[in-house]
C-alpha cells in the first residue's frame, strides 16, 4: 500500500467516525428472535451440543456454563473459506489470550473425516492454545442443526468446494447460550468490532461479579 | 461532491499494482488459502513470499496442476494439497505470477506470457 492510498484511507476513517458518533457503551443487543412469555421477554438461545474436542473429551453446553464462547463452524479438508476464518478465529484468541472467560469452538460440518484425531493433527498444526480452543467432532445432522441456531447455514452440497456449503461467520454467545455478536470471518474488517464486542461483553460479566 | 472526489482519489490511489486481473484472480482463487497478505497460514498453507518459486515462471506448474506432499512432507496431517487450477489460461496465469511477484518479490522482474507458456510445457 503506498502513502496516498494510507492518507486517503486515514480521511475515510474521520468521516466514518464523525457520521458514527455512537456511544459505544450502548448496551450488546440480542439477536434473533425475541419473544414474550408469562410477560418476560425471552431471547433466543443457541442449541444444545455435545461433542467431543481434539482430546476426546466431552463438551457440552453445561460443561461449558460459565464461559463467553466464539465460535465457527469448519471442516478440516475445506479448500474455500475456511483458512480466512480460522485466521480471524487465530487473531480474536490472540487478543483475548489472557482471559480465561473466552473460549473458542471450531465444529466441523464433515463429522465422518473428522474424527478426533484428524481434528488434533489440524490443531497441533495450527500451533494454537488448545486449552481453550476445542476442535469439535460429533453427529453430523445435529451439528447442522445446531449450526442453523448460530445463524450460520451449513449444508451438503455436492457441487460447493469440498462438497459442503456454509457461511464463515464467527459467533459471539454468551454465558446463557444468547447470541451477541457476529462477524464475516471470510472479511478481516469485520474482525475488530467483533473483538470490541467480546471485550464489552466480559467486562459486564465481571462488573457484575462485584 | 466532497466524498465522491475522495472515493475517486482513494480508488486511484489504492490500486497500486499494475497488475490488475492478477491481483483480482488472486483474491479470488488463491487468497482463501494463502491469504491477502501472502502469508499462509501456520503449517497448514506455505506463506509465498519465501517460497523458491518466487521471481519468474517457475510458479506456472504449481498454479496449473497444483501440488501435493511437498512443502509439507514431514507433516502428519493429511490435506498437503493444493487443488490444480486447470481451468486457467495461459494469460491469466502470468498476470497472477506477475501479480505475486511485483507484490512480494524484490528485485522484480516481469515475466511474459511466451515463459509462462515454456513453464507449462515442461512442467513434470
Ligand atoms: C485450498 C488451499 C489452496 C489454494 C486455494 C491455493 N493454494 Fe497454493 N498451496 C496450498 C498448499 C497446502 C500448498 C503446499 C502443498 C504441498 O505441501 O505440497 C501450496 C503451495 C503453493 C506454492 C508453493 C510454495 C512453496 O513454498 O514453494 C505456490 C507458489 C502456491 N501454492 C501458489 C498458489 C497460487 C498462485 C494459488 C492461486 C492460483 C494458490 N496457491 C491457491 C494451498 C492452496
Amino acid at each position: 500500500m503506498n502513502k496516498f492510498c494510507c492518507l486517503f484511507i486515514t480521511a475515510w476513517v474521520t468521516v466514518v467516525m464523525l457520521l458514527s458518533c455512537k456511544s459505544p457503551n450502548e448496551d450488546l443487543p440480542y439477536l434473533g428472535q425475541t419473544t414474550q412469555a408469562d410477560g418476560k421477554t425471552v431471547h433466543h438461545k443457541v442449541g444444545n451440543f455435545s461433542h467431543y474436542n481434539q482430546d476426546s473429551v466431552l463438551v457440552t453446553n453445561k460443561s461449558l456454563a460459565d464461559k463467553v464462547i466464539v465460535a465457527d463452524f469448519f471442516f478440516t479438508s475445506c479448500p474455500s473459506i475456511c483458512p480466512k476464518v480460522i485466521r480471524e478465529m487465530m487473531k480474536i484468541q490472540e487478543a483475548f489470550k489472557d482471559e480465561p472467560m473466552v473460549t473458542f469452538l471450531s465444529f466441523t460440518i464433515d463429522p465422518k473425516r473428522d474424527d478426533v484425531a484428524r481434528l488434533k493433527l489440524y490443531a497441533d498444526n495450527l500451533g494454537i492454545d488448545q486449552s481453550r480452543w476445542y476442535f469439535l467432532t460429533g453427529d453430523k445432522d445435529a451439528t447442522f442443526d445446531l449450526a442453523n441456531t448460530f445463524f450460520v447455514a451449513a449444508f451438503e452440497d455436492k457441487d460447493a468446494p469440498g462438497g459442503f456449503d456454509h457461511s464463515g461467520k464467527i459467533i459471539l454467545v454468551d454465558k446463557e447460550g444468547h447470541v451477541r455478536s457476529f462477524s464475516e470471518g471470510t472479511d478481516p474488517s469485520t474482525t475488530p468490532k467483533l473483538i470490541n464486542d467480546i471485550r464489552r461483553l466480559v467486562d459486564l460479566y465481571k462488573a457484575n461479579q462485584k | 461532491m466532497l466524498p465522491i472526489l475522495l472515493l475517486i482519489l482513494t480508488v486511484s490511489a489504492c490500486n497500486d499494482s499494475p497488475y490488475m486481473q492478477g491481483k483480482r484472480l488472486y483474491t479470488v482463487r488463491c487468497a482463501n488459502c494463502h491469504m491477502e497478505d501472502g502469508t499462509g497460514l501456520s503449517r497448514l498453507i506455505p506463506p509465498l513470499a519465501t517460497s523458491k518459486l518466487m521471481g519468474g515462471a517457475a510458479m506456472a506448474c504449481v498454479i496449473a496442476n497444483g501440488l501435493r506432499d511437498t512443502i509439507f512432507r514431514d507433516s502428519v496431517y493429511l490435506p498437503r494439497e493444493m487443488p490444480a487450477f486447470k481451468g486457467l489460461s495461459s494469460t491469466e496465469v502470468t498476470n497472477i505470477i506477475n501479480y505475486i511477484n511485483h507484490t512480494w518479490h524484490k528485485p522484480f522482474t516481469e515475466t511474459t506470457i511466451l515463459e509462462v507458456e515454456e513453464a507449462l510445457k515442461a512442467c513434470p
